[in-house]
């Protein structure tokens, strides 16, 4: 009569293993996203300090940062603490399925502690209000609303941007007095971060070579392995989680590595964006916001997509005008500061050039194509794939173009 | 004085509720509702396999949860947990499905005042949407007693901290019968009488809502599944 429990999830029946496996032989995602595209990410801020909801397709969970003072760990009297905690068992409907044995709430909470806990992000002795007497405590709850894959990146992120929304008030400490004052008193006090960490997952299946990033619940379930990493804005591994039973070489993981390390300087930078939009919000008087956005289809998105492309937009026209300039003497538009803009400039290029050196340890990523698997496999290839839409032309030039990288590796991979 | 003339008009009106049907995937019916700032998302699962221990022959067993979002429940969260549970019980056709469970999960998302109401409300929109078996639906209403001895229905955060008594009624929809008092503070019954009524107006008004919006839910997912099931055949 009832739905067979472990059948609860799809991707745990063979089939839908089976299934999800040979989509991947052949490049295929099911939501026609390719292998390394994101889902979008939108963020939406609650009324109050701390508060965020993120979607991320229909993966949806809400962040709460809370604070209260308490009395620090003797080994580290100098410190405030912080604690996570993910909730996976309210509207997800999640431990339905395997009631006690679960997994997934524990590796869920030490990879949260790992990537903010371990790492060190937040500035713990500017949480310390007396030593070894008391100290803030802060408190993050992450409630999964929905779980459809990547329930690790969409806490991380959901975390961290709860994280750089929090206000705290600020309290003093005289004659073994603590006073805490209120917002109207004395303006609230965001935390102090030394580094942004968010993380990045991938699925990788004995069937393919190339990995799948931001996996469904149906690609994370028929996965062979999971490669969960985190990275900060400036580009330093964080966490690195990889199980599973597929065989990985090194060049898969370095490759996941290299898109990770981007993708994660771009998530905090879309988080930076997005609270700038918030504080703006919260600046017009009169103003009703809050999670009732969510309800609200005419409420501003705070999402990656609209927001990173005005990013893009706006990186590329001083690049193209900066090119413009180098190859023709005369310059072509009259800029009316031009000694500031060159001023501008300069500081950029040299910036761009670190970021490049930042990474440099990393490999390029290695360039998508539609081919490789069909390369990969000349046998079993079917004819008809290779020949519409000029399969082979593309093949042929895609080879040429890794031998141009010089990399062996590439090479016998093809091979 | 046009703003103090609004402030009162507010005092006897429900503020704005908003609802979306099915925003999560995994529940059989879930929906998101909100009641001026304050936000709630209701899911059900039902009827499922219910563990043996729980198992009863002469209906199924209701689960019901409440989740505050910061922290662990605490009694704050039982007590509204088991508010929502006896309405539950009244209103529930439990007989229909014995050795089965139903599941209501209720999130708070944000509470700006009447979350008592607003959790019962969703609870019950979440039940219609999830098509589980009702004798009927049910609508709560809070309002409270200020320190100048007015009535003020559905107030927000700001308004309850300083009240003299706060009420909260559930109304179902056959009878209009009385389903949910919960009183707190000093009141005179003659005050008692006068809130029931306005809350017991106010609740018509949460029926009509219901009814709308899952009228209008249904209408247009009419056309969206004709579209929506051409593609899982194209793929």
């Amino acid at each position: 009569m009832f739905m067979n429990s472990n059948l609860f999830e799809p991707g745990k029946s063979k089939s839908e293993r089976t299934f999800v496996q040979s989509a991947v032989k052949q490049n295929i995602r099911f939501d026609g996203r390719k292998s390394n595209e994101f889902r979008d990410v939108k963020l939406t801020f609650g009324a109050d300090w701390g508060t965020v909801a993120l979607s991320m397709g229909d993966t949806k969970v809400l962040a709460q940062v809370s604070c209260d003072i308490g009395t620090p760990s003797s080994a580290r009297g100098n410190e405030g603490t912080l604690h996570l905690n993910v909730d996976i068992k309210g509207v997800a409907f999640l431990d339905e399925v395997q009631a006690t044995h679960d997994q997934r709430q524990l590796t869920l909470n030490s990879l949260l502690e790992r990537t903010f806990r371990s790492s060190r992000c937040l500035d713990l002795e500017s949480l310390c209000i007396a030593t070894e007497q008391h100290v803030w405590c802060v408190r993050v709850d992450i409630n999964v609303l929905n779980h459809d894959g990547n329930l690790y990146d969409a806490s991380t992120i959901a975390a961290l941007a709860a994280l750089m929304h929090f206000r705290r008030p600020d309290v003093s400490f005289i004659e073994d007095e603590i006073r805490t004052y209120s917002e109207r008193e004395r303006e609230l006090m965001p935390l102090l971060f030394l580094h942004y960490p968010v993380s990045v997952t991938y699925c990788v299946y004995k069937s393919s070579t190339q990995p799948l990033v931001d996996p469904t619940l149906l690609e994370e379930n028929a996965a062979d392995s999971i490669i969960v990493l985190s990275f900060n804005s400036y580009q330093e591994l964080c966490t690195l989680n990889a199980g599973g039973t597929a065989p990985t070489n090194v060049r898969t993981i370095m490759q996941c590595a290299h898109g990770a390390a981007r993708r994660s300087k771009a998530l905090v930078q879309f988080i930076r964006k997005a609270l700038e939009l918030d504080a703006e919000r919260r600046e017009q008087p009169m103003q009703v916001f809050g999670l009732m956005d969510l309800l609200n289809e005419t409420a501003p998105k705070l999402s990656f997509k609209y927001l990173m492309e005005e990013e893009a937009e706006v990186d590329h026209t001083p690049d193209r005008a900066r090119v413009i300039e180098q190859k023709s003497d005369v310059e072509p538009m009259q800029l009316e500061e031009p000694v500031p803009q060159a001023q501008m400039q300069t500081p950029k290029k040299i910036l761009a050039e670190t970021t490049e050196d930042d990474i440099a340890w990393l490999p390029q990523e290695q360039p998508v194509d539609e081919a490789t698997p069909t390369a990969a496999k000349p046998g079993k290839a079917k004819p008809n794939r290779a020949k519409n839409k000029g399969g082979k032309k593309q093949q042929s030039q895609t080879t040429k173009k890794q031998n141009d990288s010089d990399s062996e590796e590439e090479v016998t991979q093809i091979l | 004085m046009s703003k103090k003339a609004a402030t009162n008009a507010a005092k006897d009106k429900l503020r704005e509720m908003q609802c979306k049907f099915n925003p999560l995937s995994r529940s059989d019916g879930s929906v998101m509702y909100s009641q001026g700032a304050t936000v709630v998302i209701a899911a059900v699962l039902g009827p499922i396999e219910v563990k043996t221990q729980n198992l009863s022959i002469e209906g199924s067993y209701l689960e019901c949860n409440y989740r505050p979002k910061a922290g662990l429940p605490q009694v704050k969260e039982r007590i509204r947990e088991a508010a929502i549970r006896d309405v539950l019980e009244l209103a529930l056709l439990s007989e229909a499905y014995p050795r089965s469970k139903m599941s209501l999960q209720v999130q708070e998302l944000e509470d700006r005042g009447s979350t008592d109401a607003c959790a019962l409300n969703s609870a019950c929109l979440a039940l219609l949407i999830g098509g589980l078996p009702l004798k009927y639906s049910f609508a709560a209403v809070h309002c409270i007693i200020n320190e100048q001895g007015e009535f003020v229905l559905d107030p927000e955060l700001n308004e309850t901290l300083r009240q003299q008594a706060s009420f909260t009624f559930a109304f179902d929809s056959v009878d209009g019968n009385l389903l949910l008092v919960q009183t707190k503070g000093a009141f005179k019954i003659a005050q008692f009488n006068d809130i029931e009524c306005i809350c017991r107006a106010a609740s018509a008004q949460i029926f009509d809502f219901y009814r709308s919006n899952l009228a209008k839910y249904h209408g247009r997912s009419a056309e969206n599944d004709s579209s929506s099931t051409d593609l899982p055949m194209e793929t």
